[in-house]
């Protein structure tokens, strides 16, 4: 029995050394390039589309979040699925769907950033171009994890213990992309991963505006829940053209 | 007391070595706690929110700080904790077992569960890292129950009752089954491991709301197989139907053939209720859209009828002769024990 006993301890040492991290807290750098990936500079934004995104039907109202499992979150929080106001839905991305095949655009140099503040992402959406850095920020005195629900991209689940911030480079156009954290349930944001730059999204009114050169382009507008629109249009130099998109209740996806 | 038993081909003298019983028995309920809080993992949809492995966001897993058990992390790292605890008693429950026992087949029976314990820790991390494929998942889902099984094997094998030889079954000479209880008991088993592998496809492949009406399905007896997972959900539900089938007809055959014996009849009862509490606790899932705490002890039940059965199984071949008839003697049967 003695020297079952110094086994089974030898085995625990083990196995807890296998267990330990030489480098405790620390999370493996992610990319720091903001130009990776090559490609032509984007034309100059000469002319501009702009209007609003309306909503037709009954708004859901924004429902209290259940934050209990974390005291680190206990402030108030609602549901952002459906936001808007002044009949104007908030959240849509717009952006150029078709009218550049073939061309590759050099990512903005300068990253965008999705903070967490409060257990809650800060924007809810959005816009990042393939080879653009994306920083993730973690703002709370909690711990977040970084889970990226991707199709198109490599797997992404990065753990943030502390605040700090994450970057990542998405290699691929992803639409619409759902990021999560498997801690708090009720976090989730959107981020359309595009090849051209020339994407915006509505604000909590539906306005928009998208600089665009001059050209003939396919505009989408997509939102998370009410589903996704295209619409032609041909611009020139200086055109300031409208165009208005209309989003309605009935065509909310249903959850499992 | 001690005497010459027949295990696994070998004749040996058994030994009654109840504190190695009793630790296998504690291994038995650790287990079926880990099922429990496995299944409180996957309801909870918490599996990636620890995303690193072995570590725990950086820490020694068994350093982390409780503080930060919160949300997600706390399922999935309590998991984590109470896995490492049972692979822990299973490392002892194997070199005891090894060091102590003088039957080959109950020693290697040990050294298997060491073996799968090891496999699942592998698995579980596999999950993790891979991000929850349903192979993996299912892998992982599937060798729980097993290893579950084969603990409740060592726990039976080393019993004094087993080690002291059973008593001997004899079905009445009236008796007109053509199966027998022991080849009855070892296919209601196999029915419900494999009803428990398609419930691991189905809560993997997030097809437990698929149809989301019972008794009817989809408004029908046989939905339209629109979907995946609508035909996975449904096969669930038809393997509910078989194994209810196979089990009460076990219950039944004991029941009248072998009510005296309450080494079968009890855990034969115990098999029953457990059934109608699982198609209970099957149904109030799909009624509650998934409740947490319900569809868990649905995953837990189920392990609960599989180590039921397989303990009832292990019993009807310990205790029903081969060839069962009214003129075959207890000499006889004793020897072919």
């Amino acid at each position: 029995m003695r020297k079952l006993s110094l086994l089974l301890c030898s085995l625990m040492l083990l196995a807890l050394g296998a267990c330990s991290s030489s480098d405790t807290n620390k999370i493996p750098d992610g990319p720091t390039g903001s130009d990776a990936g090559g490609g032509d500079a984007p034309p100059a934004a000469t002319a501009s589309i702009s209007g609003k995104i309306s909503f037709e039907g009954e708004v859901p109202k924004p429902e209290k979040l259940q934050t209990s499992a974390d005291p680190n979150c206990m402030k108030a929080l609602t549901t952002e699925t459906t936001v808007s106001k002044d009949g104007g839905l908030g959240n849509v991305f717009i952006y150029v769907s078709g009218g550049f095949e073939g061309k590759t655009f050099a990512p903005p140099s300068t990253p965008v950033e999705l903070n967490q503040v409060d257990c809650h992402y800060v924007p809810h959406a959005i816009v990042v171009s393939v080879g653009q850095t994306l920083n993730v920020r973690n703002s709370d005195m909690t711990l977040h994890n970084i889970h990226a629900q991707t199709a198109n991209n490599a797997a992404l689940n990065v753990g943030q213990p502390v605040p700090m911030v994450t970057p990542h480079v998405f290699e691929k156009k992803e639409i619409l992309l759902p990021v999560k954290c498997d801690v708090h349930k009720w976090m989730g944001a959107f981020i359309a991963v595009v090849d051209n730059p020339f994407a915006t999204i509505s604000a909590e009114d539906g306005k928009y505006e998208l600089k665009l050169p001059a050209g003939k382009f396919q505009i989408t507008a997509i939102h998370e829940k009410y589903g996704m629109q295209t619409m032609m249009v041909e611009v020139k130099d200086g055109d300031k053209t409208p165009m208005n998109f209309t989003f309605k209740a009935s065509d909310a996806k249903t959850g499992d | 007391m001690s005497r010459s038993v027949r295990v696994a081909g070998t004749l040996v003298e058994g030994g009654e070595n109840i504190g190695l019983h009793r630790f296998a028995l504690f291994t038995v309920c650790c287990t079926a706690f880990l099922i429990f809080v496995g299944g409180l993992v996957t309801s909870t949809e918490s599996g990636l929110s620890v995303p690193d492995w072995p570590t725990t966001y950086g820490w020694n897993m068994f350093a982390f700080p409780v503080s930060k058990w919160v949300g997600g992390i706390f399922y999935e790292h309590s998991h984590r904790l109470v896995a490492s605890f049972v692979g822990f008693l299973t490392v002892i429950l194997a070199f005891w077992t090894w060091i102590s026992e003088k039957r080959n087949g109950v020693r290697w029976l040990a050294m298997g569960a060491l073996g799968a314990v090891v496999s699942q820790g592998i698995l579980g991390g596999l999950t993790v890292k891979l991000m929850l494929p349903t192979s993996v998942s299912m892998a992982h889902a599937c060798l729980a129950q097993t290893f579950f099984c084969l603990v409740i094997s060592l726990a039976q094998f080393t019993s004094p009752q087993w080690k002291q030889g059973l008593p001997i079954a004899h079905s009445p000479a009236n008796n007109s089954s053509t199966v027998s209880l022991p080849v009855l008991c070892s296919l209601t088993t196999a029915a419900v491991y494999v009803q428990l592998l398609l419930g691991a496809w189905m809560r993997h492949s997030d097809a437990g709301l698929a149809i989301r009406d019972f008794p009817l399905s989809l408004g029908r007896l046989i939905p339209h197989f629109t979907s995946r997972n609508i035909a996975i959900h449904f096969s669930h539900r038809v393997g509910a139907l078989l194994v209810a089938i196979m089990i009460t007809w076990t219950f039944l055959r004991i029941r009248s053939a072998y009510r005296k014996h309450d080494l079968l009849r009890k855990p034969a009862t115990v098999l029953v209720t457990l059934l109608c509490l699982q198609l209970t606790l099957g149904a109030s899932t799909v009624w509650s859209g998934k409740a947490v705490l319900i569809a868990t002890a649905h995953v837990a039940t189920g392990a609960l009828v599989l180590g039921t059965s397989v303990l009832l199984t292990l019993r009807a071949w310990g205790m029903v002769p081969a060839r069962d008839d009214a003129k075959t003697s207890t000499r006889e049967a004793a020897a072919w024990r």
